[in-house]
């Protein structure tokens, strides 16, 4: 049932093109600073224009640094991408009524959600560790060498918070029919997080916000901190809760209303 | 502008202008299919051919009407 559901889903994706254009577009934001800024020197020097010869000084990029412009890009272009095309993953099919063409037959509404959530997770997962091997590639080209472990590192570490805000997402769709509201919950509640995070500092050094901080130090030091630990076990639970919240959620509004 | 030109290392930056281009291909070939769109048609044509990397991507996201 689950797989059947779940294959549905994934065909819909390949019909919307979504299976073309986010992993694309996932490519487009990794690559697109390390090469920017790789060429920024003679790109400024071309357009020139400055007089009395100023000089600017440009800084020079370690190849953490060029690992964590892509991440950098991911939490907010991406970030912004996955709301959106998420946006009305169920909420946009309960406003146009389609919902109820699935749900008359005899589908378990815990699994409907889950297949929801696996399809966006698939989807999301492909293109984000696409873009990170593209940006893994130009990086040892332009500015030196990261090792394979620890671009996988990388990818596990940041992968968690992209799975923190479909999760997130997916929740938001159980609770509206709006897919306008759902984005605007969804970015609001990160938002929301990553400033509480700043404000409480210390006191919240395990908020799933933290994770491309305590990336940075594992990409410079090359060892796991406690932190990233304790942050990823966090973030872990947090999901997990986010998403039986959803499950719940979807099954009361649904069953009150078949009753 | 000839120098920068020629100092660019074209096996590096042909990828970034090729993603771009499938993009578009592939919005435009979506949009031809299309029997409506969210507003007029013809706007997210030019939507899609002028604007420079996010025309598709905003085609994708609000211009496809779900069936």
């Amino acid at each position: 049932m689950m797989k059947v559901l779940f294959k549905k889903e994934v065909l819909e994706n390949w019909r919307n093109k979504k299976w073309i254009w986010v992993p694309l577009v996932f490519i487009l934001l990794a690559i697109m600073d390390p090469i920017t800024n790789y060429y920024l020197p003679d790109i400024l020097e071309s357009v020139g224009g400055l007089e009395g010869g100023a000089v600017i000084e440009l800084p020079t990029f370690s190849p953490a640094d060029a690992i964590m412009m892509s991440v950098s890009q991911y939490s907010t272009l991406g970030v912004l991408v996955i709301v959106l095309l998420s946006m009305g993953i169920i909420s946009g099919e309960r406003k146009s009524g389609v919902i109820e063409l699935v749900l008359v037959k005899p589908v378990s509404y815990t699994k409907f959600v889950l297949a929801k959530w696996l399809s966006l997770l698939l989807l999301v997962f492909a293109a984000f560790i696409i873009g990170m091997m593209a940006s893994w590639y130009y990086t040892n080209i332009l500015y030196g060498e990261i090792t394979f472990s620890m671009l996988l590192a990388v990818i596990f570490y940041y992968g968690l918070w992209l799975l923190f805000v479909c999760t997130v997402s997916i929740f938001f769709n159980t609770v509206t029919q709006s897919p306008g509201i759902v984005a605007f919950a969804t970015i609001g509640t990160t938002a929301g997080i990553s400033l509480v995070t700043s404000l409480l500092g210390i006191r919240l050094a395990w908020s799933p916000t933290n994770l491309s901080v305590y990336i940075q130090e594992l990409l410079v030091t090359g060892d796991v901190s406690s932190e990233l630990m304790y942050t990823t076990i966090i973030s872990i639970v947090l999901i997990a809760l986010i998403l039986l919240a959803s499950i719940y959620r979807f099954n009361r509004t649904f069953i009150r209303r078949s009753q | 502008m000839e120098d920068i030109l020629h100092s660019i290392n074209w096996a590096v930056v042909a990828p970034l202008i090729i993603i771009q281009v499938i993009l578009v291909i592939v919005a435009l070939i979506d949009w031809t299919k299309a029997k409506n769109t969210n507003g007029p048609k013809w706007l997210w044509f030019i939507i899609i051919i002028f604007l420079n990397i996010i025309g598709p991507i905003l085609y994708f996201l609000f211009g496809r009407r779900q069936q």
